[in-house]
């Protein structure tokens, strides 16, 4: 049993209100004579059996396995530090491939074969975008289970590489951001999808947002360590708290592109950590109006975008609820209010990179990607809306 | 089976070697003799008249091997310097086995060369008390001869801890040593650990663990198909009434079968994405040791031995996975 401890009070920032909570009644899970019965993570998971097993069917079994095991993790190259190439030739030494790099290899060595005369590798561009070569992302082979160290500072103070899941690259190498290009970044904490926009070099102004406070400092830390000074000081780059959803009517028509990386029930946290687990029983309300959340993003999002610019959508969750669903509806409301938007097909993307990631077969509107145990990457949903008036 | 005559030889010998107890190094002697023309008569005579000193490829041929396989067994005895083959010989022979099987044990097992007939003899009854009859003996002998080669109290404590601390009934008992007679060599501390595993971890009792020959597997094969299946949503683990939600494979189903059908039939995945996990299986529990190992080692000083020792006297954790 606890000692006792004079009472003092903590400050728990629920919402917009403030609640005050007696130190005693706060659960303190390392002084719990028992665990919970029913962890979420089980609740999760079984969630997720029900569910999946019909969406997914015969690819369920091996999605769920590669779930419940540990992740893979891909190396984002810092192309700001100093080091950049040498710590990408020492990762390569190493046994990983830059799976975006080594695609545009085999890309352009094959468009070179298929005619004599010159030809223009960003070919139809409408048609087959080219991906942005300056974003590098090593991962080691497929079945290959070795892991990154973590990085360390250059001589500037800079770190060589941000890991992540490899497949959060794939939502910004779909955005395709050509040179001059606004970027906003609706719900960009921590920082990843951020960063790798930043990679490419072609962003004239960024404005990253996300609705948690916390969040937004963290955010702001991360691109402090990969971001030479400079750069963060050129006015490039803005950093604010807002709600997304108010940022719709009032940055209207403003960017080129929208990056709309909505909070989600995050399938593979779920399963596996049970702190601050999506599902717990407190955070039932709050998961049960996630669609509807998405939804009011997606559209402060397609509001935001020029006419002509392009929206990308995406989510780490394989539910429908969360992903086709959001985008159909998010389509009918835009409609709606007169704004026409149209589903942009990634199949190029997909081709490119089917050898790194698996891929799930025939969605109605974008595109997932799977865990499997050899490439334990996801689950990403991404979805690619152009707006036309 | 044993013919009537080769017994009559048997008791002959045996007069014979206790009259004359066969020198060794005459023994050696005869061994030594040139083998390469096995001709019966010529390289007996030249050695001195002594009848225990005739166990030699002659000898062999009248117990009823055959010419190729007398020289082998000469080869085999000769290297290791056994003083006392005939007996242990003699011993299989009544045992009932045939010549060839003989020589497939001597092989298989060369250790068996420096053992004494009336120590394989006490082996084998102890065997008999244990409950393996005839047939049964027979076959694990020539399965897995190194079972002569094991102490009986090691045999014994086997057998005492699978009845007392893992409650196998005793015929259960004789059937895990007629089917995994490798138990037997197993160290104490991980046999008890794999029942627990199997016991509390997977909920399976014991009367299908011995159907399913569980012991044959190693630890890591258990862990890697059950963990592969679980992981998949196909297995799940009884609760306290033995109910489960999915409708489970059986044990037996599971690891008796060969690696492909389990893939095909039970748990439907390729063999990679197998190979795979049981490579992250096997690192995810050395992190866990290792991270127990330390935990432990932060208390006062124990010895530096293997942390294996100080892991396995904690037993099998149920919540953990």
């Amino acid at each position: 049993m606890a000692a006792y401890i004079c009472t003092r009070f903590c400050i728990n920032k629920f919402k917009d209100s403030v609640r005050f909570i007696p130190r005693r009644y706060r659960v303190k899970s390392k002084w719990a004579q028992t665990r919970p019965k029913f962890p979420s993570t089980t609740i999760a998971l079984q969630n997720f059996d029900t569910t999946y097993s019909m969406q997914l069917g015969n690819l369920w079994p091996s999605v769920r396995v590669a779930m419940l095991s540990e992740q893979k993790y891909g190396a984002l190259i810092n192309n700001f530090s100093l080091t950049a190439s040498i710590i990408t030739s020492g990762l390569e030494a190493e046994g990983c491939i830059d799976f975006i790099g080594s695609h545009q290899h085999s890309k352009d060595s094959m468009s070179l074969h298929e005619d004599s005369a010159e030809v223009d590798v960003s070919k139809p561009a409408a048609h087959d975008p080219r991906i942005n070569p300056d974003i590098k992302c090593l991962v080691f082979p497929k079945g290959d289970l070795s892991r990154f160290k973590p990085s360390r500072p250059d001589s500037s103070g800079l770190l060589g590489y941000y890991l992540l899941d490899a497949a959060s690259v794939l939502p910004v190498l779909a955005l395709d951001v050509q040179l001059g290009h606004t970027v906003l970044d609706l719900c960009a904490a921590p920082g990843g999808k951020t960063l790798a926009l930043l990679q490419t070099h072609t962003v004239s102004y960024l404005w990253a947002n996300d609705l948690s406070g916390s969040r937004t400092a963290r955010l702001r830390k991360t691109l402090q360590s990969y971001l030479p000074r400079e750069y963060l000081e050129e006015n490039k780059i803005q950093i604010s708290s807002f709600d997304g959803c108010k940022l719709g009517p009032t940055e209207e028509k403003r960017f080129d592109r929208v990056l709309v990386d909505v909070p989600c029930t995050t399938d593979r946290h779920s399963v596996m950590v049970e702190d601050n687990n999506m599902f717990n029983r407190s955070r039932t309300k709050e998961r049960k109006s996630l669609p509807l959340l998405q939804i009011q993003l997606l559209m402060a999002g397609i509001q935001t975008a020029r006419p002509g610019g392009d929206i990308v959508y995406s989510t780490c969750s394989l539910s429908q609820l969360q992903n086709e669903c959001v985008v159909q509806q998010a389509i009918h409301q835009a409609q709606e209010v007169g704004i026409s938007v149209q589903v942009q097909d990634l199949g190029w993307l997909t081709q490119c990179f089917s050898n790194t990631f698996y891929f799930a077969p025939q969605l109605s509107v974008g595109e997932l990607v799977l865990p499997h145990l050899c490439a334990n990457f996801g689950p990403i949903y991404m979805c690619k809306l152009r707006r036309s008036n | 089976m044993v013919t009537h005559a080769c017994r009559r030889q048997i008791v002959r010998w045996i007069w014979r070697w206790s009259v004359c107890p066969m020198d060794a190094s005459r023994g050696h002697m005869s061994f030594c003799s040139t083998r390469q023309e096995h001709h019966q008569s010529s390289h007996t005579r030249q050695v001195p008249q002594r009848p225990g000193a005739q166990l030699n490829v002659r000898s062999l041929l009248e117990m009823g091997f055959s010419e190729t396989q007398a020289d082998e067994m000469h080869e085999g005895a000769l290297k290791s310097r056994g003083k006392h083959i005939p007996s242990i010989l003699t011993v299989l022979l009544v045992l009932g086995l045939n010549p060839a099987s003989i020589l497939k044990i001597m092989q298989k097992c060369p250790e068996m060369y420096s053992l004494k007939g009336a120590e394989i003899q006490q082996r084998i009854d102890n065997l008999r008390k244990l409950g393996l009859v005839e047939g049964s003996l027979q076959r694990v002998i020539s399965h897995y001869p190194k079972v002569m080669v094991l102490p009986i109290k090691r045999v014994n404590m086997v057998s005492r801890l699978l009845k007392e601390k893992c409650h196998f009934t005793v015929q259960q008992v004789t059937d895990i040593l007629r089917d995994s007679p490798e138990v037997l060599e197993e160290d104490l501390a991980r046999l008890e650990y794999k029942f627990q595993y199997a016991y509390f971890r997977m909920g399976v009792r014991q009367a299908e663990m011995v159907k399913a020959k569980m012991f044959r597997l190693t630890l890591s094969e258990l862990r890697c198909r059950h963990c592969f299946l679980e992981r998949r949503g196909l297995y799940q683990t009884p609760d306290k009434k033995g109910q489960t939600l999915i409708l489970i494979p059986l044990l037996k189903d599971f690891l008796c079968v060969s690696e492909e059908t389990y893939l095909t039939q039970v748990a439907m995945a390729t063999a990679e994405e197998f190979h795979v996990f049981c490579k992250l299986i096997e690192r995810e529990q050395e992190e866990e040791f290792s991270n127990e190992e330390q935990e432990l080692g932060d208390d006062d000083d124990d010895d530096d031995d293997d942390y294996d020792e100080k892991h396995w006297k904690t037993g099998y954790k149920r919540d953990k996975k």
